[in-house]
């Protein structure tokens, strides 16, 4: 589905994007994602296909907003009815509590459910409506870790059995990840859109790198053109980065590397081609253990930021103040473009 | 004894109704729709709360006197029981309100909105969500004005006077008994009184404990 929206309040927002389906709207907060969703709901003055002109009641898009909205005084049974009609109505609600794995729970109030069982019977009920899209407001906002997952496991599953184009809001990036489609919006428009993979790791601008968790990014200078790229100076490192639009020579540039892909180079193991053109000296300053990953703050010629799984940590045993060799393999330096850095 | 009673509750019966027809609407708007200078009308609507019954019943005895503004256009009700019925209305107004207005307040704004989305109309929207939801409150503020009505003396002592079977309700009843010494009559009237206003005001609480069973129910 292709949506091309405009808004004047709260905010001034162009966004224009193409929803198919698990796509993934990611964004820093009041960046206007959830002013789009609810205008896309029709709950917001605004204009733009699909859907003008219509009453929220006229348009069939399914919208769990943050807080799930189910009504309290009634059932789970009773809440997924809501848009349905007819005598087959509580039959139907029941089916599409059987669809979120809920049906034992059918006869619950909200209250009496938690969190994650409250957002299946606010997805039971927006799926009962049939709608023709369906809107996500950060639906992992609220959950923990392992509801998180499994929560993202059901939308994901149904989404796809269902066929239907589905708009997810959040800025959490582990959701970003699992997304079929990614598009950032930044600055009242959709700066990037694409697979998660490619924005992840060719981030448009500046400030979709910081929401992707891209680290490390730094300012400099093209030195000159080398074969199939550039060869950029920051301070006194040089960097090669392949590239096939080259900026010209002297050119102010910004360019950066993903922690994940940051290159521990093991004394035992030399390393030949390319890569040995970006290798860099550096003491380890700080170990943070992320859940089962480790991130080093290392700092030398460049100040950098490194993840690494714990089975490499396991092997390497790094500490505190160790001098250690990294390397930034060529094909995972990202070259901002010129505009990006403005 | 019986006919100031049956008074009491035909003023307090319909206040409550008047109140109810009126009231709910009003504190929707409060709290759902821009309304122009809210504070200033939510002042106004407020200020019998503040002022003495006998300031209110005066101002509305000048107007209600049948050279008075209302008086000369056909509301000529001062010693009436319209009079005092209109009187009620005004000075329960204030309790009414709140009461409604809390119950609109507990509404999640949210859940009436995606509702919409689901498809119901206005009609269903108050049938299947709204009403379930506020009702023990739009209770709770009918009966409350019933209660207040009941208790109410002076601004019907000072519009509608002390006339048998058309402005003489329970209240005023038993102030005219004292005045006359017959406190034999006036402790009976009496007992009745706290018996009646003790249920009500009971009523009253377990209506707001029902009420809160139910918009405490939406906790995260």
């Amino acid at each position: 589905m292709e949506i091309d929206y405009r808004l004047e309040r709260p905010l001034r927002l162009h966004a224009r994007l193409t929803v198919t389906d698990l796509t993934v709207l990611l964004g820093e907060s009041g960046s206007g994602k959830t002013s789009l969703l609810r205008a896309l709901a029709g709950l917001l003055r605004a204009s733009g296909r699909p859907f003008d002109g219509l009453r929220p009641e006229e348009r069939r898009v399914g919208f769990l907003p943050q807080g799930y909205a189910l009504v309290p005084h009634l059932t789970a049974l009773e809440n997924v009815a809501l848009p349905l009609a007819g005598r087959e109505a509580r039959v139907e609600a029941l089916r599409w509590l059987e669809r979120v794995e809920l049906a034992p729970l059918a006869l619950r109030r909200p209250a009496e459910l938690s969190g994650g069982e409250r957002q299946r019977v606010a997805l039971a009920r927006a799926l009962a409506l049939r709608p023709r899209l369906l809107l996500l407001d950060e639906p992992t906002s609220a959950l923990d870790a392992s509801t998180r997952e499994a929560a993202v496991d059901l939308i994901e599953r149904v989404v796809r059995e269902e066929g239907l184009p589905t708009l997810l809001v959040t800025h959490d990036p582990y959701v970003a990840a699992r997304a079929r489609s990614l598009a950032v919006l930044e600055a009242g428009t959709v700066r990037q859109q694409g697979d998660p993979e490619q924005v992840f790791a060719r981030p448009a601008t500046l400030g979709i790198a910081r929401l992707v968790g891209f680290s490390n990014v730094f300012a400099g200078r093209v030195r000159r053109h080398v074969e199939g790229g550039v060869e950029i100076a920051t301070g006194e490192v040089v960097v090669y980065a392949p590239t096939k639009t080259p900026p010209p020579p002297d050119a102010p540039v910004h360019w950066g590397v993903r922690p994940e892909e940051v290159m521990i180079v093991r004394p035992d193991r030399p390393l030949a081609g390319p890569v040995a053109r970006n290798r860099l000296e550096v003491q380890v300053r700080r170990i943070v253990r992320k859940g089962l990953a480790y991130t080093l703050r290392v700092e030398g010629p460049l100040a950098l930021d490194v993840t690494l799984p714990r089975h490499v940590q396991d092997r390497l045993r790094l500490a505190e103040g160790d001098r250690i060799e990294v390397a930034l393999k060529p094909r995972y330096v990202h070259l901002f473009s010129s505009e990006a850095s403005s | 004894m019986t006919e100031a009673f049956l008074l009491s509750f035909r003023l307090a019966s319909l206040t409550a109704l008047t109140l109810l027809v009126l009231g709910v609407p009003l504190a929707y708007a409060l709290v759902f729709k821009r309304v122009p200078l809210k504070p200033l009308l939510e002042a106004v609507l407020l200020l019998p709360l503040t002022l003495p019954p006998t300031v209110l019943g005066y101002y509305l005895l000048v107007l209600l006197a049948p050279e008075g503004v209302l008086g000369r256009w056909g509301l000529d009700w001062a010693f009436t029981f319209q009079g005092i019925w209109l009187g009620s209305v005004i000075f329960s107004l204030p309790f009414a309100l709140t009461a409604f207005r809390e119950a609109f307040q507990a509404v999640e704004l949210e859940v009436l909105e995606v509702a919409r989305t689901l498809g119901l109309g206005t009609l269903k929207r108050w049938r299947r969500v709204l009403l379930p939801w506020v009702w023990p409150g739009l209770l709770s503020g009918t009966l409350l004005a019933f209660a207040h009505t009941l208790g109410e003396f002076g601004v019907v002592l000072m519009i509608g006077g002390n006339l048998p079977g058309e402005t003489r309700v329970a209240s005023i009843y038993i102030f005219d008994l004292v005045q006359a010494l017959e406190f034999e009559e006036a402790a009976r009237a009496a007992s009745v009184f706290v018996l009646l206003s003790f249920v009500l005001v009971l009523g009253v609480r377990f209506l707001e404990a029902r009420w809160r069973s139910i918009t405490g129910s939406n906790a995260r």
